[in-house]
């Protein structure tokens, strides 16, 4: 499949990216690993007049471990998240993600920046022409209409984003770079929840490092994700689970994201820690968004959001078990 | 192409240096193929699913389809052509032949140089190791089992 | 002396090697000097009329050397039989699918053969469409064709027996409905064709392909070129799976655009192109009325099928028929009767898959195990008592001279200790059998037979002239292990020309899986007359009767007193220094009845031979997720004998993991109206090697009569018995049986769930 014609961009340092993108903004696409951006030009999704290469730039990859936090650089190859024997020890979700994300060859080539900035996906979007020629402009194409969902005002397309999901569950914070300056945020605020425009990113800001707090006390966390086969696809529900307890085993922290929920990862809201199991998956179930857009009708993929919320929860108490 | 222009690129393919003038538009694949006459490397998808365009970069499985020409400069290539000494076949490609690994062949390339990355990372793997690394080539043919008894026999030598 | 050097031997392929050196050459993989790329522009609507084309711009942009519309052809309309003309390969009329070709471009390089596409102006007139076969036969519903009133394309009749009586007369009698959509065959290689004339106008072209022949005379036919100047090349294949027998548009646009300009073209498709602008597999709708006697044996059964053809016949008559005949094969039936319908819908073409139907094959085994279950009898054991045995007649009349499947349900049932789990299995835990039956080789008029040629060398070695083609299944390998072993020689003495139209003789290619049986048997009886040519010669110089004599390892030596010999090449030399030439010629045409007709006569003898397989699988599903994880499988099927045992397995792995893991769990094209959503690997879900089972192959040999040392087909009903077999697995594990397929995770949990709520 032919890629359409774009100009080559490559800076050999984080600054020179920058300045790319200040003078350029929206007509650069950066391309990290490859894997989504390509894709979806070879598709004619998008057709960039300029793409930006930033999977050279030094100091935009590898895990640094301090006493307070974690950083990860956003070019950080998910193979290499997935085996650091840190991430497995202390952050054991997130490797258990990134080891999930598609299959093992696109692990070596995808970054953990560009699959937390990976576009939602819909089965009504991510056609060819041969499909989308003769069909009404849908929401996410700038027209009016939602080829999913009848009638909708509104984008259904769905974040399928692995990693996301488990960097919410431990509050992580991200660092954007723009020319002049840089703001961190927390994960969360990345994205806008809007399957048309999902994140809340300036055209002229670069995603350099994932920032990771040291969690308090004894902890577990898992993610568990769904679907049809065993590698390769990307998930039909997921749910990250963190769950923090006091040394009495009391729990203190109970935080679950679940995915491809919706246009983002999404923060169930846990009352209390003492709420019981049932009654947290049927939280989930009901923040959960699922029309029939991907593989598995909408109705059965909340349902699996529910059960993975169940899941990842339990898992999650059963890294504390062995660990004590 | 508008204002896409040629430039002149470099690149290491099985030891070999070669130049030669591309769009920035072209992916390792179509290079390897088209310029390079390198036609063992196959586009089963175009999408990085198949992993029929799978190729070693520094040693790495990689999706060719999914790599710009332009952009892997400088590293090192290696294509199925480059797996075999001479007219010697490397371990890998002659465990397949030896063990009906292969059938249409179409598949095959990506299938024996993901496993020959695999066994150089690992030289002993389960066979849940060997089905979960080449989880991501596709085979319409074999139903895997074969392919996975040939990888398995390399296991067993420790090659 | 072992009975066989090579044959029954588990041989490493001779074709192995360069596809894992990536030397093999494929169809997208050929360069020829100037070549072109070619590019196809299609239709983006599904039902439309074709009010004008105009390529004039398209044709004046740089790069661009031919264009290639309607214009340019006859409009003569094309089929696979007489009765099914209804192909133009580029429509003058109208468009009958979204994908369908309108037009195509040759140009320079990739780039501007797409920018030439978006400069082709084509005006249409949007028609009504119908996407479903209720919606296609509804009164009213607009009209595919003029020639096929109501959009029935082939309606197949078959009524066996007194079948109102044999319900009337039975113990039992359950009606059911089983449905499945669209599956898809995707080959491993995309669809690509490259073309290029000479200097004296033939055409040399090369695609994946199952029978060049097959290709060639509908070339020579639309290019109005006699079949000696079409010359079909040999090529490796990245598989067929039946979705690439017969003559393609992009064939014969191929060839236009190359006498167009006067240049090689080469036409890669995409992998979309290749799901949708090849073929596909038809969607059904099964209706299946069966009664039953006091034992479980079925005394009648009535059978309608609507299948969605999509938009034009293609092979419509035999893939209408074939679901039926694999069954009335498989299993005793006195009184039988099939409604068989192809509908048309705008939807892209379909054709002959491996499976032959899920929903059909699913349908007949799961009903058994209905019946089975009402009557206290188990799945095994209604397969055992209603199995076909050897001596047998099929109900449309074909007599089976071999037949092994009881052997194989005995066998299967014993390595998978059917017995000892059958109903004793944890919850949610299950075991299912599937059986079928598969044709090698039927009718097809004057290409139903196949003629080797084999040439000698003065030193012994010999090439072997043969229009066998291999799509990645081992026929080549076939050939060289028949003739090495018939003449005595090694495999490195026999070299091959084959599947190339210019040299080969005429052979039915691997359409009904028949060459091993048609191809292999002529290759046998041309290298038997070679033997006995040189065995005239070696009976004179060593003074012996030729009845006498044996040939092995490049000499021909007298079978009881081996010390008396000569070498092979010796006896070619001596032939040769009496000016006289030497070569063998052998050819097989199968036995079938040649007044048997799909639609007209359906009866009669169909195949020579027929396989037969069972396949059990064990599952275990996940009651939170309905997620089934395939814990083992055991294939059997009686190929008539082994040619190369572990070829043999390979295609048993391969049919459990189409026919099974991939056709019962997770595969089917998903649509918006006449648009596939799921066009790539994406989308469409094949068999992973992490998903796949342990899988167990018994091979059972009933040594046919006919078959080349016995052999007949071998993989193809395993294909079809894997996917009955995960279906009544998964049944058995759920408690709920399934109709609807593939079984996905979504249905599985709803069955679970509406279960719970009946249990109360």
């Amino acid at each position: 499949m032919r890629l359409p014609p774009f100009q080559y961009l490559e800076p050999t340092n984080v600054e020179e990216a920058l300045s790319m993108i200040a003078v350029h903004k929206e007509a650069v696409k950066i391309m990290a690993g490859g894997t989504d951006l390509l894709n979806r030009m070879k598709l004619r999704l998008i057709k960039p007049t300029f793409v930006m290469n930033i999977g050279k730039l030094r100091n935009m990859d590898g895990i640094d471990s301090g006493d307070t936090e974690t950083v990860i650089g956003a070019n950080t190859r998910l193979k290499d998240i997935a085996g650091a024997p840190l991430i497995n020890k202390k952050f054991r979700a997130i490797a258990e993600a990134a080891s999930r994300v598609a299959s093992p060859t696109i692990t070596n080539m995808a970054t953990v920046g560009g699959n937390i900035l990976q576009n939602t996906r819909c089965m009504y979007y991510d056609q060819s022409r041969m499909v989308l020629n003769g069909l009404e402009r849908c929401h996410k194409r700038g027209g009016t209409v939602c080829l999913a969902v009848k009638g909708s005002q509104r984008c259904f397309s769905v974040y399928q984003g692995d990693m996301a999901p488990v960097l919410t569950a431990f509050d992580a914070r991200c660092i954007l770079e723009r020319k002049g300056s840089t703001r961190t945020v927390s994960i969360r605020e990345l994205f806008t929840n809007n399957g048309v425009t999902p994140f809340a990113i300036g055209a002229d800001e670069l995603l350099t490092k994932i920032i990771i707090p040291k969690p308090e006390g004894i902890y577990g966390s898992a993610y568990r994700k769904l679907r049809l086969r065993g590698s390769v696809d990307y998930p039909l529900a997921s749910a990250a689970a963190f769950v923090s307890v006091t040394n009495n085993r009391k729990v203190t922290t109970c935080r679950v994201v679940i995915g491809a929920s919706g246009a983002a990862p999404k923060v169930i809201d846990v009352a209390s820690c003492e709420t019981d199991l049932e009654e947290i998956a049927q939280k989930a179930y009901e923040c959960a968004e699922g029309v029939d857009n991907l593989q598995m009708p909408g109705a059965y993929r909340r349902k699996m959001v529910s059960v993975l919320t169940k899941r990842a929860i339990k898992a999650a108490i059963n890294g504390i078990k062995e660990g004590m | 192409m508008n204002e896409m222009k040629k430039t002149v690129i470099t690149l290491n393919v099985n030891n070999e240096t070669y130049e030669l003038v591309a769009y920035p538009n072209r992916t390792l694949l179509e290079v390897l193929r088209d310029d390079l006459h390198l036609t063992g490397t196959k586009e089963s998808c175009g999408e990085g699913v198949c992993g029929s365009c799978t190729v070693l970069v520094d040693g790495t499985p990689v999706r060719s389809c999914l790599t710009l020409a332009v952009a892997v400069q400088g590293k090192e290539i290696t294509t199925i052509e480059g797996l075999r000494v001479g007219e010697k076949l490397h371990p890998v490609q002659e465990a397949f032949v030896n063990h009906h690994a292969i059938q249409c062949g179409f598949c095959s390339p990506g299938m024996i140089l993901t496993s020959y990355a695999l066994l150089k990372e690992d030289p002993r793997p389960t066979e849940a190791a060997i089905r979960r690394a080449l989880s991501g080539n596709i085979c319409r043919c074999t139903g895997y089992a074969k392919i996975v008894e040939a990888v398995k026999s390399l296991a067993e030598e420790g090659k | 002396m072992e009975k066989f050097a090579y044959i029954g031997k588990d041989m490493k392929r001779i074709d192995t090697t360069c596809k894992a050196t990536g030397e093999a050459v494929f169809s997208a993989d050929l360069t020829l000097p100037r070549m072109l790329v070619g590019k196809v522009l299609r239709s983006p609507h599904a039902h439309a009329r074709i009010v004008a084309i105009n390529p004039a711009k398209a044709e004046k942009l740089y790069g661009v050397k031919a264009v290639v519309t309607a214009k340019d052809t006859c409009g003569d309309k094309w089929g696979v039989f007489k009765y099914t003309q209804d192909q133009q390969f580029l429509p003058t009329e109208k468009v009958r699918y979204v994908g369908e070709e309108v037009a195509a471009v040759a140009a320079v390089d990739e780039d501007s053969a797409l920018e030439a596409l978006s400069l082709i102006e084509v005006t249409y007139e949007v028609l009504p469409a119908v996407y479903t076969i209720e919606d296609a036969l509804a009164p009213g519903a607009p009209q595919l064709h003029d020639v096929y009133p109501n959009n029935i394309n082939v309606h197949i009749v078959i009524d066996v027996g007194d079948v109102e009586k044999g319900f009337t007369d039975s113990y039992l009698v359950r009606e059911d409905t089983f449905t499945a959509p669209e599956d898809s065959y995707f080959q491993g290689e995309p669809y690509a064709v490259t073309a290029q004339f000479d200097h004296a106008g033939n055409l040399e072209i090369w695609m994946p392909n199952a029978g060049p022949h097959l290709k060639a005379k509908p070339l020579s036919n639309v290019l109005k070129i006699p079949l000696n100047k079409v010359r079909v090349r040999k090529i490796t294949i990245g598989g067929s799976f039946g979705g690439r027998s017969e003559i393609s548009p992009a064939d014969v646009i191929c060839a236009f655009l190359a006498k167009k300009a006067q240049r090689p073209v080469k036409i890669v498709y995409s992998r979309e192109e290749n799901t949708v602008c090849t073929r596909q597999a038809h969607s059904m709708i099964t209706k299946i009325k069966t009664g039953v006697d006091k034992e479980g044996r079925v005394v009648a059964r009535d059978i309608t099928c609507h299948m969605d053809g999509g938009a034009y016949s293609s092979t419509g008559p035999i893939a209408t028929s074939v679901p039926f005949l694999c069954m009335e094969q498989a299993y005793r039936m006195e009184n039988v009767r099939y409604n068989g319908y192809r509908v048309l819908t705008n939807k892209p073409i379909r054709g002959m898959f491996r499976t032959h139907g899920r929903g059909f094959a699913c349908g007949v085994d799961i009903q058994l195990d209905r019946i089975g279950e009402t009557m206290g009898i188990d799945p095994l054991t209604m397969r055992l008592r209603n199995a076909r045995q050897t001596g047998d007649t099929t109900p449309t009349k074909s007599y089976v001279a071999s037949c092994g499947l009881t052997e194989t349900i005995e066998k299967t049932g014993k390595m998978s200790r059917w017995a000892e789990k059958f109903g004793k299995l944890p919850p949610y835990h299950g075991i299912g059998i599937g059986c079928n039956s598969v044709q090698t080789g039927f009718p097809m008029g004057i290409r139903g037979g196949s003629q080797a040629f084999i040439k000698l060398n003065e030193d012994g070695g010999v090439t072997v002239i043969t229009g066998i083609v291999d799509n990645g299944q081992g026929n080549d390998h076939m050939i060289v292990q028949i003739a090495a072993e018939e003449l005595g020689l090694t495999p490195d003495d026999v070299q091959l020309i084959t599947a190339d139209t210019e040299v080969t003789p005429s052979d039915p290619g691997s359409y009904s899986m028949c060459e091993t049986f048609v191809g292999g048997n002529a290759v046998r009886l041309a290298a038997q007359d070679v033997k006995k040519k040189l065995f005239k010669i070696a009976a004179t110089e060593l003074g012996v009767g030729e009845e006498e004599l044996s040939a092995r390892n490049r000499k021909i030596f007298v079978t009881n007193n081996p010390q008396q010999t000569m070498s092979i090449a010796k006896a070619v030399r001596i032939a040769l220094s009496r000016n006289e030439s030497i070569s063998g010629e052998g050819s097989y045409w199968p036995n079938v009845d040649g007044k048997r007709e799909w639609v007209k006569n359906p009866f009669g003898q169909l195949s020579e031979t027929f396989s037969f397989g069972t396949v059990i699988c064990e599952v275990k599903v996940d009651p939170e997720t309905g997620q089934v994880e395939v814990l083992t499988v055991t294939a059997s099927q009686d190929v008539g004998y082994a040619l190369n045992p572990k070829v043999i397995e390979g295609q048993f792995e391969g049919g459990v993991a189409m026919g099974g893991q991939g056709g019962m769990l997770t595969e089917y094209l998903q649509w918006h109206e006449g648009r596939v959503l799921t066009p790539t690997q994406l989308g469409y879900l094949v068999p992973l090697a992490i998903d796949m089972p342990k899988i167990n192959t018994i091979i059972v040999e009933t040594i046919d009569p006919n078959g080349p040392y016995g052999a007949k087909e071998a993989g193809m009903s395993v294909a079809m018995s894997a996917a009955q077999a995960y279906c009544g697995a998964i049944s058995n594990a759920v408690g709920v049986y399934f109709h609807e397929y593939p079984i996905t995770p979504d249905k599985i949990l709803k069955a679970i769930e509406e279960k719970k709520k009946r249990a109360g």
